[in-house]
């Protein structure tokens, strides 16, 4: 009877983690499998997963189109600039909120999280008014400080509980050994918390990278970025689904990499601190 | 003492501080004034003159506006409804004494490392009713008059549809939540338990959810608030069509500056789904601030 149960128990267990993996996987393989097929098969009815023969014409096409280029080089322009800026800003203020205790620090972390909280839409108008007037439209300026705001507040909060990780005595030693706070900090503290620091920079860029509503309202003809360009081609009458299939995996692997190498420290990014 | 160091932390959160409070505030703030004003882009000859309450005024009146505000709440309890049970029940079926979770936990994961952009195009893909090969597959097992009409051009599967291409994207972020929150559970109670021959479900209600209360609340507020900001989703697989019946709070406030260029209008919009948001982080506060003095 109990060895029955538990037949039946990992049966289940089985079926439920099949069927989470085909659902996962199934819409990604067909993008995968189309970003290879030839334009005649893209449109074979019934459709059909393997045509027989595959080609790379569709990653040579995104290659060989300047715009595609253009857009690919911006992105990962303004993905470095605003992930640069986050860990300036965020890695320092962190160390501040992990380790002084004062007054503010609860209101200070309600705001900076009330930042990461609101909705894009609520800011988008007010940037694009104001890049109007400054006559910033035709920079990256906009866009990296926007990719910015969202990335700061996200490293802030990883980030604390990285140096909240390291026992304070090991820096009370290195100030009574003589060592000013600030050395102490980049002496010692610093690379005890590499591992978190390039944890939260992979997923600051995965923000950015990914990001879309302020890049395309921000953004122009030559500061497009990637996800932007993909937006302008699906909503043309006839969709190129090869080349947008390369496309969408030129977009998706290289984030999807970095992301399988710092899952472990996703859960505390993504909830803002509340998982230790 | 305790304020020398209270003053020595300022300066390493100034800059963050600053920069959050000027790229934050100003802009909120300007927001604030823009809802307060008549101010069509496309109507420059009408200059910019104050509405009074007016675009509040029309927010809570107009038909169409409830209407969008009802859609909007559809499409989030809807999502964080399916992405919740879905991601329990994997959560659930990971923890067991099944080897491979970690390679099935990354390989789950995978979805929510790709650009909404991109999860958009990808299943207006395969759900395109010519070339995609889901409908193809609902024909041949003989469903085939449940997908008769283009799904995306359907005014009453549009929503639910979006909700599934949602729950594509998210619902590992609930699987590795609640995951590591079932991990973190202690092992004793459940040996008492077995002791005490209690049956499985016993096990789960009385001691498996209470424990995993914290986890369940922080995926509840977290997923709702992003589910509110939905925007490249719409965006990409129906532009907020058939007609409206997809567009979203997020959605509207874009199409009323973008498209319609009534500034004023759209700023009040923005200030709406920006009060739910305040309300949700302020729960969200409250709930992780409780965890904190349980520790």
């Amino acid at each position: 009877m109990r060895n029955r149960k538990r037949t039946a128990l990992k049966t289940l267990v089985f079926l439920i983690v099949i069927g989470a993996l085909l659902w996962t996987l199934i819409p990604l393989a067909w993008i995968f499998l189309s970003s290879f097929k030839y334009e005649a098969d893209q449109f074979s009815v019934p459709p059909r997963w393997f045509p027989g023969r595959l080609t790379l014409q569709n990653y040579a096409k995104f290659f060989g189109n300047a715009e595609f280029v253009r857009s690919f080089l911006n992105s990962i322009m303004v993905t470095l600039l605003s992930t640069l800026i986050a860990l300036g800003l965020g890695v320092p203020a962190a160390y501040s909120l992990a380790r002084f205790n004062w007054k503010h620090s609860n209101s200070i972390a309600f705001v900076i999280l009330l930042a990461r909280m609101t909705p894009p839409i609520v800011m988008v108008l007010p940037f694009f008014m104001i890049a109007r007037y400054t006559n910033l439209s035709n920079t990256v300026i906009p866009i990296v400080i926007a990719l910015s705001f969202f990335s700061v507040p996200f490293a802030v909060w990883m980030m604390r509980g990285f140096f909240q990780e390291i026992p304070v005595s090991i820096e009370e030693a290195a100030l009574i050994d003589g060592c000013t706070r600030f050395q102490a900090l980049r002496k010692i503290i610093l690379p005890l918390v590499l591992p978190g620091i390039s944890a939260t920079s992979i997923l600051c860029a995965l923000i950015s990278w990914n990001e879309f509503l302020f890049s395309l309202v921000l953004t122009g003809k030559d500061t497009r970025t990637l996800p932007v360009l993909v937006n302008m081609f699906v909503s043309e009458r006839n969709i190129e689904w090869g080349v947008m299939s390369a496309a969408a995996i030129v977009i998706v692997l290289p984030m999807v990499i970095f992301g399988m190498i710092v899952q472990n420290d996703l859960v505390r990014g993504l909830t803002m601190g509340s998982n230790k | 003492m305790e304020s020398k160091i209270r003053r020595k932390g300022y300066p390493y959160i100034l800059p963050a501080l600053l920069f959050i409070i000027f790229v934050f505030f100003v802009p909120v703030a300007y927001t604030v004034v823009m809802s307060f004003l008549r101010w069509n882009l496309l109507r420059p000859d009408l200059g910019v003159r104050s509405a009074g309450f007016s675009n509040y005024v029309r927010l809570f009146t107009d038909v169409f506006t409830l209407e969008t505000i009802g859609r909007t709440f559809y499409f989030v309890i809807g999502s964080v409804l399916v992405e919740l049970v879905a991601g329990f029940i994997v959560a659930l079926a990971l923890d067991t004494e099944f080897k491979g979770w970690k390679i099935v936990q990354s390989i789950l994961l995978t979805p929510f490392m790709i650009a909404p952009v991109v999860v958009g195009f990808v299943w207006r893909f395969i759900l395109n009713s010519d070339y995609g090969p889901v409908i193809h597959f609902f024909k041949q097992i003989g469903l085939g008059a449940f997908v008769a009409d283009p799904l995306l051009s359907n005014p009453h599967a549009v929503i639910p549809v979006l909700i599934l291409t949602d729950a594509w994207e998210y619902t590992p972020f609930v699987v590795l939540v609640l995951l590591a929150g079932l991990k973190a559970i202690p092992q004793e109670p459940f040996e008492a338990a077995i002791v005490d021959g209690a049956s499985l479900w016993k096990r789960f209600r009385y001691i498996t959810l209470p424990l995993l209360k914290p986890s369940i609340l922080v995926v509840i507020v977290i997923r709702t608030l992003t589910s509110l900001r939905v925007f490249d989703i719409v965006f990409i697989m129906t532009g907020g069509g058939p007609g409206t019946s997809s567009e979203t709070l997020a959605f509207y406030g874009y199409r009323t500056a973008f498209q319609s260029y009534n500034i004023g209008f759209s700023s009040a919009i923005n200030m709406l789904t920006f009060g739910i948001a305040i309300g949700f982080t302020l729960f969200y506060m409250k709930i992780v601030g409780g965890g904190k003095n349980a520790e």
